[in-house]
């Protein structure tokens, strides 16, 4: 019973943790600059 | 009268049999796929210029081109058929393993005086192209990295997610390096694709170090294809549009430099666009295209056509090209 008690607290624990990185966490795109042109002749530069 | 044959009427192979027929020194589209009916409707459909031929056995007499647009390894053999019969073919078929096997046709085809082109599609393929066109404004290349996001038909998915399972092959420091795809690179594309996370692959390496073989460092990057499930089989799924991003590292007049080109196109229409071309370019069918004439032997097009006129035709046919004009996030 102890051990079943400490795997449901260990998994609890990573579970809530996981939640906080969902939600919590700066993810996303990193930052950019510029943009794209689009490329004519003759040169295609 | 340049008659070019294509070889496969996917979604890919569709796109290069109409831009095949709206070439003016195209005079006739033979056209062969092992669903005959398939073919015949395809023909039909494209006028009098182009009518349905079988291939099980020997090429049709007067073929001035083959282009082949099947599933991975399947254009081997008729690949090698048309080697030996003289007849310069162009091939989209971008698996590693199959454009290894392709390459094995090299000494026949510089024996025969043949040009055979390899991995014709949007990357790679056009990023081959320009790439070359990037390294041609630098003194010394470093690094050259290309990545796509997209894929044509089923079975371009199919290659896709086959190689983004296998061990990725990068050119580094002038060695091959092959590794267990180490997660997810974020890549940024033109808009409206954006962001996307990709992963690096074997595809597409080969013919680019055959063709930039003094670039140090030269890596290809997948992006993920969509998950299969029974609604997408059922109604498609939103992956028929297609970007490629290519970036040239090296040194110039101004020091170490970076150089973006991006495109963004419904995958099978710049593959079908890129595949009809580089075939009306080895038929000699574009004037334009004929300051580089192709050489002998079984090249990537990074080594086959001269970018400016390659990127003239493309353009004219609706497959644009930007350049990123910013700080780089690779």
């Amino acid at each position: 019973v102890t051990l079943f008690r400490r795997v449901l607290f260990v998994l609890g624990v990573a579970g809530l943790i996981g939640l906080l990185a969902r939600f919590r966490g700066k993810g996303g795109v990193p930052p950019t600059s510029g943009g794209w042109r689009e490329l004519e002749a003759p040169n295609f530069r | 009268v340049t008659t070019a044959l294509i070889v496969g009427v996917g979604e890919v192979g569709v796109r290069a049999a109409r831009q095949l027929v709206d070439t003016p020194a195209i005079d006739r589209v033979l056209i062969a796929d092992r669903d005959r009916k398939r073919a015949s409707r395809l023909a039909d459909s494209l006028g009098k210029q182009a009518s349905a031929v079988d291939v099980y056995d020997e090429l049709p007499a007067g073929v001035d081109v083959v282009a082949t647009a099947l599933p991975r390894t399947a254009d081997a053999e008729i690949i090698e058929r048309a080697i030996e019969a003289g007849v310069p073919c162009a091939s989209c078929d971008d698996d590693a393993e199959a454009v290894a096997v392709l390459e094995g046709f090299d000494d026949l085809a510089k024996n025969r005086g043949v040009a055979v082109a390899l991995s014709c599609g949007l990357a790679p393929g056009l990023s081959d192209v320009l790439a070359r066109h990037a390294a041609d404004t630098f003194d010394e290349v470093s690094e050259i990295r290309i990545a796509r996001t997209g894929w044509g038909g089923p079975a371009c998915q199919a290659s896709v997610r086959r190689a983004r399972h296998q061990p990725a092959l990068e050119w580094h420091d002038e060695h091959w390096r092959d590794d267990q795809p180490s997660g997810e690179l974020l890549m940024w594309f033109p808009e409206p694709i954006g962001a996307r996370d990709c992963c690096a692959v074997a595809t597409g390496v080969r013919t680019l170090v055959s063709a930039f073989p003094h670039v140090p460092r030269l890596s290809f990057a997948l992006g993920e294809p969509p998950k299969r499930s029974m609604l997408r089989r059922r109604f498609g799924d939103d992956g028929e549009w297609g970007a490629a991003r290519v970036e040239v590292w090296g040194r110039n007049a101004h020091g170490q430099d970076c150089l973006v080109y991006g495109v963004v196109e419904r995958t099978s229409v710049a593959a079908g666009a890129v595949l009809a071309v580089t075939a009306a370019h080895l038929a000699d069918a574009l004037g334009g295209l004929g300051e580089r004439t192709a050489p002998p032997g079984v090249h990537g097009l990074g080594a086959l056509v001269e970018p400016v006129s390659f990127l003239a035709e493309l353009a004219q046919r609706g497959v644009r090209v930007a350049v990123f004009e910013g700080v780089p996030v690779a």
